[in-house]
């Protein structure tokens, strides 16, 4: 599915004066798949047909990314992505559901899970940002109000695919790397990915850092375990602080795991999940 | 709208200094996300735009100029329903995330256009030393709208100039071509995020635009303009004498100017026929993102 063909899928839901683009797909147990920076919910795609065999699958744009609302007038940090997500499931009546979380999406997911507990039935965490894992450098340097005016929409994303090609263990194709910048590509755009970089606070994941302990929920810690963004130590303390969690390192895999190895991804999700034709996860996969 | 003049127009990220003052001043003042091409055309006079404004602002932020642009909205609709229906929104199968972008780029012009043609007429008809300012006094001109765009107002987003896409730069040379542009309007850059639609609505209106009847709304449109310009509540002090002054290139403006006029006629009642298509024309004839009285009184802060 090109990007073009994903954004014809998506609807929009609005919440007060902002909106949000999201895609909802198949019937089931709903499960809720949270992008990071700098992409969209397009990330997904992938393991869209797989999801939404046995599941509900809703992607939203987080605020301020993709086809969501980006005015240059709101908070765009993951405290503020977690209640505008609460209150949308809300909206849609979703009173439990499974996340999924990539990224600082997995950001957004902690949040969810320690402060609004009751919503999250499931947490899978995906070479997320958490403790002081974040932000990167480069997000850091993007993220400068400076860089709206030091550099074009053209050169923006010609850094941001340098900046996205290290996150693959093999060399992504240009139409996928389009894609996932595609909302970005303009002058707009690239304000309010500028925006959503300057929203990057560490002190949102170790805010509920102590509260990791305290989950009562199953949860899965899958990473790409050559990430140098999101490097792997922290999915083992992750798992090692979430009782219970199962920790899966995916060989041959960056910070884009679900596009280095889709199937693989995929497969561990159903099962964790749950769902018609799920195989449960291989012996060992949670040891570190 | 149109892209003209002595060197290229300043985008907003690139302004700075007094432009970027005014570019400023022109979102909160005239109720918009972004700045269009008309402004950053007349930027490229780099002493002319923030003497133009500064002349003009006083009236554009009155109830007076924001009813006269009403006014002008409502005739291009009015206009526009006897010109036919496009059907292009139903002629693709378009999502609803992107339905909800396109109406609401389309309310953005939809509710600026007519502000821009009142302006830029107002503005001619100074620089020709006619009077303006001479208002009827239906409108107290005291009374200020509320600044800044409305929270709901899609953001001016744009393809490039110069899309990298193949169809994109075809049909961005079709219409300039046709409406002989030098520089494609921010309202078709926008529409071209969704390609499929710009090209199915522009193959529809495109036959319309040759049309008597549309030549007609487009000149009755730009004489009310001008008649609703010269009753604006403040004079504009604004003439050739006194760009000749700061040494700008006088003829170089208003041709630019003029050819703005002459355009914009037709880019709103194009924006209202491409809108009927997503909304009744009774929905249309209203402004899309009514305006509240300022809190400001006057010689609080101008």
């Amino acid at each position: 599915m090109n990007w073009r063909e994903y954004q014809a899928l998506q609807r929009v839901s609005e919440l007060g004066e902002r909106f949000l683009s999201y895609v909802d797909e198949g019937r089931g147990d709903p499960v809720l798949l949270l992008h990071g920076i700098p992409t969209w919910g397009y990330l997904w795609q992938g393991l869209l047909p797989a999801l939404s065999g046995p599941h509900r699958v809703l992607v939203p744009d987080l605020l301020g990314f993709g086809y969501s609302d980006r005015r240059d007038c709101f908070d765009r940090s993951i405290g503020r992505q977690a209640e505008l997500i609460d209150a949308w499931l809300g909206k849609l009546g979703l009173e439990h559901i499974h996340v999924v979380g990539h990224d600082i999406g997995g950001g957004v997911a902690l949040r969810l899970a320690t402060l609004f507990p009751r919503r999250v039935s499931r947490l899978a965490l995906l070479n997320s940002v958490c403790y002081d894992s974040w932000p990167i450098e480069g997000m850091l340097q993007f993220g400068h109000p400076g860089a709206y005016r030091r550099l074009s929409a053209t050169a923006a994303l010609r850094l941001l695919k340098l900046m996205l090609r290290q996150g693959f263990a093999r060399s992504p194709d240009d139409e996928l790397l389009e894609g996932l910048l595609a909302p970005y590509a303009t002058e707009v755009g690239k304000l309010s990915l500028i925006r959503n970089a300057s929203a990057l606070n560490t002190n949102l994941t170790t805010e509920v850092s102590p509260l990791l302990t305290r989950l009562e929920l199953p949860a899965l810690v899958l990473w790409g375990e050559n990430d140098a963004f999101q490097p792997v130590k922290y999915g083992e303390r992750l798992a090692r602080d979430i009782s219970g969690a199962q920790l899966v390192r995916v060989r041959e895999a960056r910070h884009f795991v679900m596009l280095d190895r889709p199937d693989e991804v995929g497969g561990h999700l159903l099962s964790f999940l749950g769902g018609a034709g799920a195989e449960p996860l291989p012996a060992g996969a949670g040891v570190p | 709208m149109l892209g003209l003049g002595k060197s290229r127009p300043v985008p907003e990220h690139e302004a700075e200094g007094e432009i970027e003052r005014v570019y400023h001043e022109i979102r909160q003042t005239l109720r918009v996300t972004g700045v269009n091409l008309n402004f950053r055309t007349w930027a490229a006079y780099e002493k002319f735009l923030p003497a133009m404004w500064d002349a003009v602002r006083p009236n554009a932020q009155t109830r007076a100029f924001e009813d006269a642009a009403d006014g002008l909205r409502e005739q291009a609709v009015r206009s526009s329903e006897g010109l036919g229906r496009l059907g292009a929104a139903s002629a693709l199968a378009l999502g609803e995330s992107q339905r909800y972008h396109i109406r609401g780029a389309l309310d953005l012009y939809h509710y600026v256009n007519p502000k821009l043609l009142l302006l830029t007429s107002a503005v001619r008809l100074s620089l020709q030393g006619e009077p303006i300012g001479e208002g009827d006094g239906r409108a107290a001109p005291e009374e200020r709208i509320e600044p800044g765009p409305p929270g709901a107002m899609h953001s001016m987003e744009m393809e490039s100039e110069k899309p990298k896409d193949k169809t994109v730069r075809a049909l961005f040379g079709d219409i300039t071509r046709t409406l002989a542009l030098s520089s494609i309007n921010s309202d078709y850059r926008t529409l071209a995020l969704w390609p499929d639609y710009l090209d199915a609505a522009w193959a529809r209106i495109k036959p319309i635009i040759g049309r008597d009847e549309y030549r007609r709304s487009a000149d009755s449109l730009r004489d009310r303009a001008r008649a609703l310009a010269r009753a604006l509540p403040h004079p504009i002090p604004l003439t050739a004498e006194r760009l000749g002054e700061l040494g700008e290139d006088v003829g170089g403006i208003q041709e630019t100017t003029e050819r703005f006029e002459r355009l914009l006629p037709g880019l709103i009642l194009n924006v209202a026929l491409f809108s009927l298509d997503w909304r009744t024309p009774e929905e249309l004839v209203r402004s899309p993102f009514p305006a509240a009285a300022s809190r400001l009184i006057r010689g609080g802060i101008r």
